[in-house]
């Protein structure tokens, strides 16, 4: 297996990564950006949609500021989980990411905007050309999805990825950097739906870095994964959930957010159920319920989309524990 | 004394060897370690299993002692040279164009684009290499590269060398080949019927017009107790395809030398075989060939065939003049699979009211892929290999191997065994259950005792079933924890057995040729050379034949050298398959080292002037037993031995003794000696999610006698990690559309360090007769037990018995769901939780065990027992052969007309006619 051949660029600053994107846009040159590269380069090797240019963040230094409130793109999955003054789910949601050796290399950056992945799609290429490829990476064919068959306008892949639900539910926020300047927003508005669109980033744009709120703390929350086993394997279905009370009326002032992964081609907040559940005062197993409901999983990863689904029904469970019985 | 030479002395200066100097890295010789020598021989070590005719050649010098392996070092400071560290100068990388189709006919092939590309040097198709191979010589049917038809997708279609990798991959996608292409078949069950295209075409022997490969029928005993019995246990099984997932991917490097003869340098189990294909297909004779082989990264069976890309390097290399490697992608290894059939198995188990198992009832179809491979074998083995450890009242076997359009399944560690035993073991737990018996119990009291005779006609030799099941008992707890743990939380039981060297050599007669052949060479150094065939795949035998000679030889291991490699040099071996190795292997090497201990002890005797027989070896001395101070250093001996010649030499052999019935398939599973094992698991099982995690096994395996301590342990611990990755988590995913949806590592699940329990080996040495030093196998047996322990432990846990493997969390979600609605309940906690109250059977059980312990011991140690055949339990005289003493015995290879009206699943493969019984009215 070979990776094809790229020219690699090194800028040492955004400002000079951003003029080398530019630069690219603007003589119609195709190119990725390239962080720890265990989600990139594995695709390069199994010919997945490769570009001739590959634009490394790996020796800008600002983008690997770590403290309680910033997390820098470029920050090691290895070393948030480590970090003594992360949010515990958090750190719990990076120390399950793959394995190891891959958060020694694997970013935060690249967590969150990992591509999706679909097994018609994340194959060798003699095996996509044995399917005659799919919509996703169809070599100009025109070829259909093979999941949501007959069509080829939507692709459906799976947002496998740990980190972003813990994150959403601590509100965090984005940052980007782009050549037509800098923007923010919450983590939870930066997903797009489409497994080839993915996320807000335009061409030329990067992740430089997420903000959490000092309040962060006052949350409790945790963060539960279904894989086959726990080590290496990506995500099947993920839910982060996080709570407060708030100090005036503790059974009045009660706030609750609940994130997924893992279930569909973005991760998600399920604002909608959280607020009817406080609303209504329903028990941890109506909301787990309503959340299995919620989700829309298909068959493109290791279980069937209707094991993932009602798994997703006990794993909301296991990660409201905490807070049993005090919904009501 | 030699003849002293007149008119010649020895020159000033030039003195004789040193002395005392005896070799080895330690300067002076040890004393006899007496607790390794035999109580019979004047040492310490107890013999509870009687003596060996091994016993008098022991000098404690490394059998039984924890050997780190003789090829270790390399390993671990990374100079293993495996099959793609080979580098020979100028050399081309080789490339492998494969097929994207199921089923195809291939029209025509266009090379001529690729080969303009610069840099490419040689293009092969199939179309010029039409002879077939195939490692059984029964069933050769694979090409170097597809002649008329791909049969699945990853088939071989054109090789390519060129300049480097890039512009070989460049040039694949520039070969344009015209695909016909054809209905494929995935489903094993459709393989059953007759097609307008079957995957092969085998003539006159081809069954029908369908696609099954072969068929096996096999009726033995009494089956009127089968017909009225007590409790039944039946399951429908399936068993997903495995792969070996051995951590090294196929590689092979083949160089045609200066002197005309090709060398292929390749990490194979079976190296012998690669060298019969290599000549068949390259047409030159086998003397032109040298076949190198590599250190292997891992075989499992997974890399014991003889490969369409071995020969395709070595005809590129031929064609280039150039030095030619190919290494294998991952997927290219799942494309070669060989692994273990996606099987559909029908398991009955009857017992009686004495809870003796009247009559066991398989019927077992498997699917092959799109080529034989050890398939003929497979087929038999699915049956043949649950015929014991329990002494049974009748077997009814059906099998039948189909081809489909998916890489051809072969062997894997286990060969044919594993899955029908996990059946067999879970039919019992399920039995127990139903009579309410302790599961250990039952079996304690249906085992065959030593020197036995299976229905089949196996000779059973050594058994050490019952110590391993005893001890696994002990050491689990198994009394306090058996339908005692709570709701999630279980343990269970399960059995193996396995061959210890399959007794039929594959390609030629036993009774004219030996299985294995040593040659050991000693020159003036001291130094033992052994030369042998024997492929060490890792599992330790190049370890093995050097702590053989160094036992005999009173030798320190450092000073034996193991040749095994090129088959330039090294004797014709079968190689490492049917864990036969040791056993034959290690045999043949101790008869080679007789050889030499005789000219040893001659030569003392001369030197010392004391009788031979007075003799004993002890570490680099040769000495007198009564008296140690009269002796010699083994270089003294050693010199006085070579006076007049030279380097000694020497040569053993092993072969199996005459053995089995006479019934068509009677080889099939026979073996010179048998290995036994009992695992209990325990397991956590989430009923919420359906996650088991295993906790802890324990393991007993009864290897005959553990020659190297530290590798039989190394054995079963990586048994019990394979084989969980069958239980568990493993298995090869086909598609909606046939597509094998995980070759690749990341989502074909193996184990990973998280999911291993902690292992506990218990070694139970039952002292084999006939093996080397009283030892056995440890290589494939210790993964059967492993499968049905887990899964019986899922049924203490949870109270559900699955009937598919691997039980991953989803499957077993489901069965949980089934079983909440059958029950009526809400929430999976609140499952009933198995539990079990001891009927009277249970008493009279626990009578039986103990006089058949008592039983077993005494044939064990009696040297003069009488036979003992299988029906015995069942009231039949023991020492007549049961066809001989009942009449309505049957015995039977090929069905009646009365079962093939009802015939079951594979069973039904012999409703098909073979082609060249057709049209001949009846005689099918
Ligand atoms: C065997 C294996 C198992 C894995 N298991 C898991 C798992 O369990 N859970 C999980 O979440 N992930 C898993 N991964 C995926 C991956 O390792 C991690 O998600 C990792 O965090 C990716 O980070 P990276 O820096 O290596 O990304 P890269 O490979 O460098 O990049 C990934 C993508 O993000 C883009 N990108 C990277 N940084 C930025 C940025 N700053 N701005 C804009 N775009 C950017 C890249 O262009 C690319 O498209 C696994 C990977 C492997 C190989
Ligand atoms: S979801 Fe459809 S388009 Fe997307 S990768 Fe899978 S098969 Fe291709």
């Amino acid at each position: 297996m070979k990776t094809p051949p790229f020219k690699l660029f090194q800028p040492k600053t955004i400002e000079e990564a951003i003029s080398i994107s530019s630069n690219f846009i603007e003589n119609n040159e195709q190119f990725d950006w390239i962080a720890g590269g265990t989600d990139l380069l594995p695709n390069y090797k199994w010919h997945l949609n490769t570009k001739p240019n590959v634009i490394s963040l790996a020796l800008i230094e600002d983008l690997f500021h770590l403290d309680s409130t910033h997390i820098g793109a470029m920050v090691r999955l290895h070393d948030l989980a480590n970090f003594a003054d992360a949010h515990p789910i958090i750190k719990k949601a990076a120390a399950s990411i793959a394995s190891v050796l891959i958060r020694q290399s694997g970013t935060v950056g690249g967590n969150i905007a990992l591509d999706t992945r679909c097994f018609w799609y994340n194959q060798a290429e003699e095996w996509r050309r044995s399917i005659e490829w799919c919509h996703k990476c169809d070599c100009d064919t025109s070829a259909d999805c093979r999941v949501i068959a007959n069509q080829n306008e939507l692709c459906v892949a799976t947002y496998q990825a740990d980190l972003a639900p813990s994150l959403m539910v601590l509100n965090a926020q984005i940052h980007l950097c782009g050549p037509d300047g800098s923007r923010d927003m919450p983590l939870s508005e930066f997903f797009e739906l489409d497994g080839i669109k993915r996320n807000v980033l335009k061409k030329g744009e990067i992740i430089t870095h997420l903000t959490i709120s000092d309040d962060a703390n006052s949350w409790e929350g945790d963060y539960q994964k279904l894989s086959l086993r726990e080590s290496w394997d990506f995500p099947e279905a993920g839910v982060a959930a996080a709570w407060r009370y708030s100090s005036q009326s503790p059974s009045e002032g009660l706030e609750l957010r609940i994130a997924t992964t893992a279930l569909e081609s973005i991760p998600r907040l399920h604002n909608n159920i959280t607020n009817e559940a406080l609303i209504n005062k329903s028990t941890i197993d109506e909301i787990a319920a309503k959340l299995r409901l919620d989700v829309k999983p298909v068959n493109n990863t290791t279980f069937p989309p209707n094991y993932r689904k009602k798994m997703v029904e006990v794993l909301c469970k296991k990660a409201l524990d905490g807070m049993k019985g005090e919904l009501t | 004394m030699s003849k002293e030479i007149k008119g010649y002395r020895q020159q000033p200066g030039k003195l004789p060897f040193a002395k005392p100097g005896s070799g080895g890295r330690e300067p002076f010789s040890k004393l006899r370690d007496l607790d390794m020598i035999p109580e019979s021989e004047g040492g310490k070590r107890p013999q509870p299993k009687g003596k060996n005719r091994h016993d008098h050649l022991l000098t404690g010098s490394s059998v039984g002692r924890r050997t780190p392996l003789v090829d270790s070092n390399w390993k671990v400071t990374g100079q293993a040279k495996y099959g793609d560290d080979i580098r020979i100068p100028n050399e081309l990388i080789g490339r492998i164009l494969r097929s994207p189709h199921h089923y195809a006919k291939i029209r025509s092939i266009d090379t001529s684009e690729a080969e303009a590309i610069p840099g490419v040097l040689a293009i092969e198709t199939g179309q010029q290499h039409t002879d077939l191979f195939g490692v059984l010589p029964v069933t050769k049917d694979e090409h170097a590269m597809a002649v008329d038809k791909v049969r699945h997708v990853g088939d071989l279609v054109a090789c390519v060398a060129a300049e480097d990798e890039a512009t070989a991959l460049e040039a694949l996608r520039k070969i344009k080949v015209d695909y016909e292409i054809l209905k494929p078949i995935h489903n094993m069950k459709k393989s059953l019927d007759d097609v307008d295209e079957p995957i092969h075409d085998r003539g006159k022997y081809h069954i029908g017009q369908s696609n099954v490969q072969k068929r096996v029928f096999q009726e033995f005993g009494n089956f009127d107790g089968m017909k009225k019995a007590h409790a039944s246990s039946k399951e429908k099984w399936k068993f997903a395809g495995v792969n070996h997932g051995f951590t090294e991917p196929h590689a092979v490097v083949a160089n045609w030398e200066p002197s005309g003869r090709l060398t292929l340098y390749t990490p194979q189990q079976v190296p012998h075989y690669v060298h019969r294909s290599l000549a068949d297909v390259l047409k030159i004779p086998m003397h032109q060939i040298n076949v190198h082989r590599t250190f292997v990264g891992g075989g499992f069976g997974g890399k014991s065939d003889p490969f369409p890309h071995e020969m395709c390097a070595a005809i590129l290399a031929r064609k280039t003049g150039r030095p030619v490697r190919i290494t294998f992608d991952r997927d290219e290894v799942f494309y070669t699979n060989r692994g273990r059939h996606p099987s559909h198995i029908e398991m009955n188990i009857h017992v009686d009211d004495n809870a003796r198992i009247c009559g066991i009832e398989t019927d077992a179809l498997i699917d092959g892929g799109a080529f034989a491979s050890f398939g003929h074998v497979t087929t038999y083995y699915n049956g043949v290999l649950h015929t014991a450890p329990y002494e049974i009242g009748s077997f009814h076997y059906t099998g039948a191997r189909v081809w489909t359009n998916k890489p051809a399944s072969g062997a894997m560690r286990g060969h044919g065994a594993v899955n029908s035993r996990c059946a067999v073991e879970l039919g019992i737990d399920d039995i127990c259950t139903q009579l309410e018996v302790d599961p250990i119990s039952f079996r304690l009291a249906n085992l065959l005792p030593p020197h036995s005779s299976t229905i089949t006609g196996f000779r059973i030799t050594s058994i050490g079933m019952r110590e391993c099941l005893e001890r696994v008992r002990e050491a689990c707890d198994w009394e306090q924890k058996f339908r005692k743990l709570p709701l999630g939380h279980g343990i269970g039981i399960g059995c193996g057995f396995f061959i210890s060297g399959s007794g039929l050599p594959i390609h030629w007669d036993p009774n004219k040729f030996p299985h294995a052949t040593v040659h050991l060479k000693i020159d003036m150094d001291g130094g033992v050379t052994i030369h042998t065939g024997a492929a060490d795949i890792g599992q330790g035998s190049d370890t093995v034949v050097a702590q053989s000679v160094s036992e005999v030889l009173g030798l320190p291991i450092e000073m034996i050298r193991v040749k095994s490699r090129d088959s330039d040099t090294s004797p014709v071996d079968l190689g490492s398959y049917s864990s036969r190795v040791t056993f034959m292997n290690a045999n043949a090497a101790i008869s080679a080292a007789i050889e030499i201990r005789e000219e040893l002890l001659k030569a003392t005797a001369e030197i010392c002037n004391v009788d031979k027989e007075t003799l004993v070896i002890g570490d680099r001395r040769i000495y007198q037993k009564k008296d140690p101070a009269v002796g010699i250093s083994y270089l003294e001996a050693l010199h006085k031995a070579q006076e007049d010649r030279g380097a000694l030499v020497s040569s053993g052999s092993y072969r199996t003794p005459p053995m089995g019935g006479v019934h068509k398939g009677a080889a099939a599973g026979l073996a010179p000696a048998y290995s036994f094992s009992a695992y209990a698991a325990e397991v956590k099982v989430d009923p919420e999610t359906g996650i088991t995690k295993v906790i802890k096994v324990w393991a007993a395996h009864d290897c005959g006698r553990a020659l190297n301590p530290l590798s039989v342990e190394g054995q079963i611990i990586g048994s019990c990690h394979m084989g969980l990755g069958q239980v568990l988590t493993e298995e090869m995913k086909y598609g909606r559309n046939g597509s094998l949806l995980n070759p690749n590592l990341l989502d074909y699940k193996i184990p990973t360090v998280h999911e291993m329990p902690e292992v506990v080996p218990i070694i139970v040495e039952s002292n084999d007769p006939e093996g080397p030093f009283g030892a056995k196998e440890a290589g494939e047996g210790p993964l059967l037990p492993i499968l049905p322990a887990v899964c019986n432990a899922v049924y203490d846990a949870i109270g559900i018995r699955t009937n598919e493997l691997p039980i991953t969390p989803d499957k077993l979600y489901k069965q949980i769901e089934r079983k909440m609605k059958v029950l009526d309940i809400k929430s999976p906690l609140d499952l009933p939780n198995p539990t079990l109250n001891h009927s009277e059977l249970q008493k009279a059980l626990d009578e039986r065990a103990n006089e058949h312990k008592i039983r077993d011991s005494e044939r064990k140690l009696n040297t003069e027992r009488e036979p003992y055949y299988n029906g015995t339990l069942f009231g039949k005289i023991s020492t007549i052969p049961p066809e001989e003493q009942d009449e309505n015995w049957t015995l039977s290879v090929t069905p009646s007309e009365e079962y093939l009206a009802n015939p079951r699943l594979a069973g039904s493969a012999w409703k098909h006619q073979e082609v060249r019984h057709m049209n001949k009215g009846d005689d099918a």
